[in-house]
């Protein structure tokens, strides 16, 4: 067995060196382009799918969110359980949220949705928006009649251009008419205008607590969510686990708990356009390797049965030729894992714009080697057949060529 | 001693619809050490009968025994073994591995018999030297002369040193001074090591390097 594979590879890297090297260098070439294609796209859908994961976190839920237990509209006593929770290990802030049902409007336009009341100065703790102020300032605590908006709320001139139903291209410092759910009307100035590129948190509007408390004519202590950022080096599973054994009595969820249904269905598209493309590109290795390996194997056909005639055994002439496509496989993956490294830096520096961000290459590792094995699967299979057709023939027709 | 028997031996072509009857039953001894003639007219049958007595062909009927062991239940993959372990072979054009130097075609077979690289090495390199291909080990096929191609050969035939040695029309490419010299090396080779020859040849005369000339006409052999 081990003389059969040491003639096998003796033969193999002959053959190799000694033929054709435009053909060989060409094959190599065509491998590193499918392996490549296997991972490009699935790593522009792994971009994808880590900037909804980075968007949530940064922008939406934070590590952490905590609700009001089903059938209970608000968490009562707010602020005493955002000290609770800030004290808990692995908590690094905590924010609360409160939504009132309200219509915007600015001229003829007129939007309805929750306007969300913060403290400006936790909410800069949990999530990332006031990075991302496209134009004005994000809130401060002492901020009255003023309101900041997302990009979708804020809308275009040219209606067209909007996704969504807007205000029709209100500017920072424009006035705006806000209608709550309580009766209360008022006028307030835009402050700013934040454009995170998710689509859930560039269609909200936010005042500030104090003004909500205002609208509202009381103290507000009561929230619809908690958002708690965790403290780095952290799991966020693990510090639910331990929230949970601090006696949190509310509904408290990771965010990938919360957010998982919300892309469930985009990620099972990504993943079904993944696995086609996958697919399609190991049927393009097999029928070019085998394209390949038979002329290969016709041209040499009397080689083969000069081979079997001398007292080679078929087994070993069909393993060099396997040999042979597994060294080509390996050096085309290699090549191909080069061009791989190349574009992940080159669309580091410079992102896909996608309309919900700037998406990165993002490569799994276990993708990577998964790839690799299927195409080398694929290269022993495309090697084997048509070597094992022609090494199978009667000697003399072989020697015939 | 007979180190190959034949027996009513027969084969048969299918050629579309027609049997060609290639072989018609040859009965034939051959003892060990001898140097065989095989001679006959084109179509005669010679090269059939060789590929039959080679284990490179099945007959259709009829029965080989090499060393009074029959052949032809052999499995393929025993075929193949039997070849390596007993069998040598000299094709008329050559039939050298094209991307093996000169050494590696000779090397490949103590190698594919299980013999460590330095034996293989040493091997090759002392029947290489005997028909004249030391400073040849590192060439390819294509940089050889045809002469020199064939001395690969017949080298590659011997390195086994096996029982038999079964040489096709191994001068028909060369030239008048190329096939003397072939010949000459067979005949040298077959004294020195008393290995049984069987050879198929056209030229009259090569018979005076022959011990015995069988003559094949129509399939069917007759000895002269």
């Amino acid at each position: 067995m081990l003389t059969d594979i040491k003639i096998a590879y003796f033969l193999a890297i002959r053959m190799l060196r000694r033929s054709s090297k435009t053909g060989t260098i060409l094959t190599i070439f065509i491998i590193s382009m499918v392996f490549t294609n296997m991972i490009f796209l699935s790593s522009v859908i792994g971009g994808s799918i880590e900037l909804m994961n980075e968007q949530t976190v940064d922008y939406y839920i934070s590590n952490i969110i905590i609700k009001p237990k089903e059938d209970i509209r608000y968490i009562d006593n707010s602020s005493s359980l955002v000290s609770k929770v800030t004290r808990i290990p692995g908590v690094a802030h905590a924010s609360p949220r409160f939504e009132l049902g309200a219509s915007l409007n600015h001229k003829s336009n007129e939007i309805a949705l929750p306007v969300i009341a913060f403290y400006p100065d936790d909410e800069k703790l949990v999530t990332k928006i006031h990075e991302t102020m496209k134009e004005g300032h994000f809130l401060t605590r002492e901020d009255r009649g003023q309101i900041i908006i997302g990009n979708y709320i804020a809308g275009n001139v040219d209606e067209s251009k909007d996704f969504f139903e807007s205000l029709g291209g209100v500017k920072t410092g424009d006035s705006i008419t806000v209608s709550f759910v309580n009766g209360v009307t008022r006028d307030y100035r835009i402050k700013g205008i934040f454009q995170t590129k998710s689509y859930q948190t560039d269609y909200k509007a936010f005042i500030s607590w104090n003004e909500m408390e205002n609208v509202l004519g009381y103290p507000l202590d009561q929230s619809n969510e908690i958002l708690v950022k965790t403290k780095t080096g952290t799991t966020e599973k693990e510090v639910k686990k331990t929230m949970l054994s601090y006696g949190i009595q509310e509904e408290v969820k990771t965010w990938k708990e919360q957010a998982g249904g919300l892309f469930d269905e985009s990620i099972e598209s990504f993943q079904i356009i993944n696995d086609i493309t996958l697919i399609v590109s190991l049927i393009i290795a097999i029928v070019v390797l085998f394209i390949i390996i038979m002329i290969k194997t016709l041209h040499n056909k009397r080689e083969i049965g000069v081979l079997k005639a001398i007292g080679i055994d078929e087994d070993i002439i069909i393993q060099s030729y396997v040999i042979q496509t597994l060294i080509i496989g390996i050096l085309g993956i290699t090549i191909g894992f080069c061009i791989i490294q190349t574009l992940i830096a080159y669309f580091l520096a410079y992102p896909i714009v996608f309309p919900d961000g700037n998406v990165s290459l993002y490569v799994e590792t276990g993708i990577m080697i998964e790839s690799a094995i299927l195409l080398l699967i694929a290269s022993i299979i495309a090697g084997y057949l048509p070597a094992s057709r022609i090494a199978k023939e009667e000697i003399l027709t072989a020697m015939r060529g | 001693m007979a180190v190959i028997s034949v027996k009513d031996l027969c084969r048969v072509y299918k050629l579309g619809k027609v049997d060609v009857h290639a072989l018609n039953g040859v009965t034939l001894e051959i003892t060990e050490g001898e140097f065989v003639g095989i001679m006959g007219p084109s179509g005669s049958g010679k090269s059939t009968l060789l590929y039959q007595m080679s284990l490179l062909d099945r007959p259709t009927s009829g029965s080989v025994l090499i060393q009074g062991r029959d052949v032809g239940g052999l499995t393929d993959h025993q075929r193949t073994r039997f070849r390596l372990n007993h069998c040598g072979y000299v094709f008329q054009d050559y039939a050298l591995v094209p991307e093996l130097t000169t050494e590696e075609n000779v090397f490949l077979l103590p190698m594919a018999q299980g013999k460590p690289d330095t034996e293989s090495i040493e091997q090759s390199r002392e029947i290489l030297g005997k028909v004249g291909l030391s400073n040849r080990l590192s060439h390819l096929p294509r940089e050889l002369s045809g002469g020199e191609q064939q001395r690969v050969a017949i080298a590659r035939a011997m390195v086994n040193k096996p029982d038999i040695i079964f040489a096709d029309e191994p001068c028909a490419n060369l030239d008048s001074v190329n096939s003397k010299r072939i010949l000459e090396l067979f005949k040298e080779l077959n004294e020195e090591n008393g290995q049984t020859i069987v050879m198929i040849s056209h030229e009259d005369e090569d018979i005076e390097y022959f011990d015995r000339v069988i003559r094949i006409f129509d399939g069917k052999n007759r000895e002269g």
